[in-house]
């Protein structure tokens, strides 16, 4: 850029009465970016959630998960368990099994897990439960334990009666809720005796589990504890994959299909969208504006400062877009954690400050991207050109 | 005392398109002096605006030489001839050509966001051109709400906001009636008179071409020799 030429600062004011001058495009413009990348945001803290972010409390860095090593719908023999507990540096061992199910109708969706009462509260030492709740939950076969905020969802209380049609599995259970529980996170989960589960099954079908939740000792023996396992049953008929709770819940997501590839489509998509539109956009308002192009260059604004202002044009509408873009992400996140019903990682979604600067980063440098062509092309009109154009 | 501002050599320039040429000015050579107001006639694809374009540096010669307050503008590059432009020449235009989102004060304040100056300054001199113009009370009106010589009489303001030594004006009567004619062509003597700007202006109307000192015609992309001097009316 020519030295003597204006800082772009200079024209901001006229930047941004070109940008508003038609009203109803700009804001149609500035409407579809959001929602673009708005979806983009969501997709990105979907991302995080399940795939990076990590539960950081110091037992859930410690908590690990085993299952079947060739798939989470095959099971393991109930004998792990006690092979399991041997393992130096395992401090708590539970079998534990997603049942499905329906309650009432599909649409109520939340997390079912069978597990073993007594030691549940050993792997999750942030629950709170009333102690004569959590010895009447842990004493009946029958029994259930909701989440707080569950319960009060469903006008649920102690001493109520809960019925899941199963799904995965071919009955119909018929629970007491015998407490209801406090937690740090994912307190939208029922809690039930496994031993139940097995003994409405046929005998063939008892005696497994399809995952162990283990508490180790320390967070930094975490990894370590989780390749001894695994090699325990290194020959075994049933080889096991163990991992922490957090990566367990990322590969239950990827078992649903290949998510990491299909944010990754989706996002290149609207990526390659915006800059269509944001283009076109541009491009629009820049043929409707040549004449004033050749009057701005016959006062002595050069090529260059007509490019800037037309490219801080974009970049004002595409700023506003990613802006707005970011606000209904952050809101849709807010919606989709509270929702999520403590599956996967989901609850902890959220648009982290990085991810705004990011979306809004990825916004400006695609609207900017786009309107270069355009800006570029008017520039270079010469103003003899650019005079004669009458449109 | 007759200083040659303008001075033009064997200018001539060609558009080409498609398979056709059009020399729009042919061999013309003009020499115009500090302190002349000339009125340029001629009929209508004579080249005129051609001139005009080339001596506000707006467009390039084909061929031949052009020095303007003594710089030959072959020399400049397109940004360089961007900021002389800016600081030497006022452009006036037949359609007036101001920027319709912007007030009459931010009109003729744009061309001083290219100068030095700070906020404040540009205002006290855009300010000060819009009353010398007659439209201290029309500050803040867009063009819209502007009358057709309203309009032209901001577009004056502009052009003369940066101090410019050359005004240039392509038929500035050609769109407004008898009487707005008559106050822009006062205004435009006056700018000559009283603040000794040199003035080029392209005209039809025979009226208004007698407020110059001087009158040039152009033919077929030629300058006829200097033959008429108008009087010039009280
Ligand atoms: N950009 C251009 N491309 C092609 N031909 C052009 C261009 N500009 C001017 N011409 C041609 O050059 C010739 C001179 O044009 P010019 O505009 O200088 O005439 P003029 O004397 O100003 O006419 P008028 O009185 O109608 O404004 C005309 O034949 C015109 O068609
Ligand atoms: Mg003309």
């Amino acid at each position: 850029m020519d030295p003597r030429e204006k800082a772009l600062g200079q024209f901001i004011s006229l930047i941004w009465k070109n940008a508003t001058r038609n009203r109803r495009r700009s804001l149609l413009t500035v409407a579809s970016i959001a929602a673009s990348f708005c979806l983009l945001g969501v997709l990105l803290a979907i991302y995080v959630a399940l795939f990076i972010s990590r539960d950081e409390s110091p037992a859930g860095s410690r908590r690990l998960v085993t299952r079947n090593r060739i798939s989470l719908t095959q099971v393991m023999p109930i004998s792990y368990e006690a092979k399991i507990r041997q393992v130096p540096g395992v401090e708590a061992i539970m079998a534990y099994q997603w049942f499905g199910g329906v309650y009432k109708e599909p649409k109520n969706f939340f997390a079912r897990f069978a597990c073993e009462p007594a030691q549940l509260f050993q792997i999750y030492p942030d629950y709170r439960v009333a102690e004569d709740e959590k010895r009447a939950f842990i004493a009946d076969r029958a029994g259930a334990l909701l989440g707080r905020d569950l319960a009060a969802k469903y006008q649920l209380k102690v001493g109520d009666k809960i019925t899941l049609k199963g799904d995965i599995f071919p009955v119909d259970l018929e629970f007491n809720i015998r407490g209801l529980f406090d937690a740090d996170k994912n307190e939208d989960v029922m809690w039930f005796n496994i031993d139940y589960l097995w003994k409405s099954l046929p005998a063939d079908r008892r005696d497994f589990a399809g995952t162990y939740l283990m508490l180790t000792q320390s967070a930094e023996d975490s990894p370590a504890v989780a390749q001894q396992i695994d090699s325990l049953f290194r020959n075994a008929q049933v080889r096991t994959k163990t991992e922490s709770e957090s990566a367990f819940a990322a590969s239950f997501v990827s078992f649903l299909g290949n998510v990491k590839l299909y944010l990754f489509a989706i996002s290149a998509a609207i990526t390659f969208t915006i800059l269509l539109v944001c283009g076109n956009t541009i491009a629009m308002s820049v043929r409707e504006r040549v004449r004033e192009v050749g009057i701005m260059k016959t006062l002595g604004f050069t090529n260059g400062e007509v490019m800037g202002m037309i490219l801080g044009e974009a970049t004002v509408i595409s700023l506003l877009g990613g802006f707005f873009g970011c606000v209904i992400a952050y809101l849709l996140c807010k919606a989709v954690s509270g929702a999520s019903g403590g599956f996967a990682n989901l609850e902890g979604m959220t648009l982290a400050p990085w991810m705004w600067v990011t979306v809004m980063t990825a916004a400006v440098v695609m609207g900017t991207l786009a309107a270069i062509w355009p800006a570029w092309g008017a520039s270079r009109t010469s103003i003899i050109e650019a005079m004669r154009y009458s449109g | 005392m007759s200083e040659v501002v303008i001075e033009a050599r064997k200018l001539s320039k060609t558009f080409k398109r498609d398979e056709f040429e059009v020399r729009a000015l042919d061999n013309c050579d003009i020499e115009i002096k500090r302190g002349e107001f000339v009125a340029l006639m001629g009929p209508s694809g004579s080249g005129k605006s051609t001139l005009m374009h080339l001596i506000a540096a707006m467009d390039r010669a084909t061929s031949g030489r052009i020095a303007v307050l003594g710089e030959d503008l072959s020399q400049f590059d397109d940004a360089e001839l961007a900021r002389w432009r800016n600081r030497h020449i006022g452009f006036i235009f037949q359609q007036f050509n101001l920027i319709p989102v912007l007030t009459a004060l931010e009109n003729v304040e744009l061309p001083l966001k290219l100068t030095s100056l700070n906020g404040k300054e540009r205002i006290a001199q855009a300010e000060t051109a819009l009353r010398l113009v007659g439209l201290g009370d029309r500050m803040t009106h867009f063009p819209r709400q502007l009358s057709g010589g309203q309009e032209q009489r901001v577009a004056i303001a502009r052009a003369i906001a940066t101090d410019p030594d050359i005004l240039i004006a392509d038929e500035p009567t050609g769109n407004l009636d008898a009487q707005s004619a008559s106050d822009v062509m006062v205004m435009l003597q006056k700018l000559n008179q009283d603040f000794g700007k040199t003035i080029i202006m392209v005209t039809h109307d025979r009226h208004a071409a007698e407020y110059a000192t001087v009158i040039r015609h152009l033919e077929k992309g030629e300058l006829k020799p200097e033959v008429e001097y108008p009087k010039k009316p009280v």
